[in-house]
């Protein structure tokens, strides 16, 4: 390593870059024929703690508009939430929320 | 398995834990299939059949996608496998328990799901459409099938809270 100092290129915080970073994750879960509806609402009810309304509101969302966001977090949480629901064999994905860029 | 199925829940919540109430023809069926299923997932990676039980994670994101499967697969495995030694333990009429704690009820509900899953894709369930058809198929496997769907269902409703 050089002792004398050398003008060095000073990394500018890249504005995209920094709003990925900020961006939550979303835990998706997918509609599947196979799953039922009163073991979906369950898991979402035991791995969320969602009320009974709410975990049946998310599960009728999967089963009629073909997919739901269940979990709004940073990346980490997302991937425990998804290992959760793979566990149960719920088809879950996560991915960054909003558009893009 | 007779007329008492009108009257006793295959399994219910008790004081003090859940109790299965399947005859022993009923409990060999399920120790089969569950030991059909630990065949399957300690076999090749990419076996049809197990594909549904290892869901992809990041399906926008190719290179997070190989890293996440690196870390989870394995673990994912080995929580299915736990899954199966419990039910194993719990199900089998020459040792069966008297009663399941929760952590044993919910590994057969895990379990008794992913071979609902496999058997679904063995009976090419992919869509809404193709699980209809199934409905109305006359099938040892669809009856198998079906029993479990009975079997789940009332799990759930086991573990529910009332």
């Amino acid at each position: 390593m050089p002792t004398t100092l050398q003008p060095t290129e000073v990394m500018e915080p890249d504005l995209d870059d920094q709003s990925v970073v900020d961006r939550p994750w979303v835990v998706l879960v997918w509609n599947d024929p196979v799953n039922l509806m009163s073991y979906v609402t369950y898991v979402f009810q035991k791995l969320f703690g969602y009320s009974l309304e709410k975990a049946t509101e998310l599960m009728l969302d999967v089963h009629e508009k073909g997919r739901a966001v269940v979990a709004s977090c940073g990346r980490e949480e997302a991937e425990m939430h998804v290992f959760r629901l793979h566990e149960h064999s719920l088809w879950a994905t996560m991915e960054h929320d909003g558009p893009s860029s | 398995m007779a007329l008492r199925r009108r009257f006793v829940a295959p399994i219910e919540a008790v004081r003090g834990g859940w109790r299965i109430n399947l005859d022993d023809e009923e409990r060999n069926l399920l120790l089969r299939l569950i030991t059909e299923l630990q065949a399957l997932l300690t076999g090749p990676d990419d076996n049809e059949l197990i594909r549904r039980l290892f869901p992809v994670a990041y399906p926008d994101d190719e290179e997070k996608e190989v890293e996440y499967q690196r870390l989870m697969r394995e673990e994912l495995v080995a929580s299915r496998l736990a899954a199966i030694e419990s039910v194993t333990r719990t199900v089998d009429p020459a040792n069966a328990k008297d009663l399941l704690d929760e952590g044993e009820t919910i590994a057969f509900m895990q379990s008794i799901n992913a071979i609902r899953l496999v058997l679904g894709s063995m009976l090419g369930i992919t869509d809404d459409e193709s699980a209809d058809a199934a409905d109305d198929t006359d099938s040892p496997e669809h009856h198998l099938y079906d029993f479990l769907s009975w079997l789940l269902e009332w799990t759930v409703r086991s573990l529910s809270p009332t």
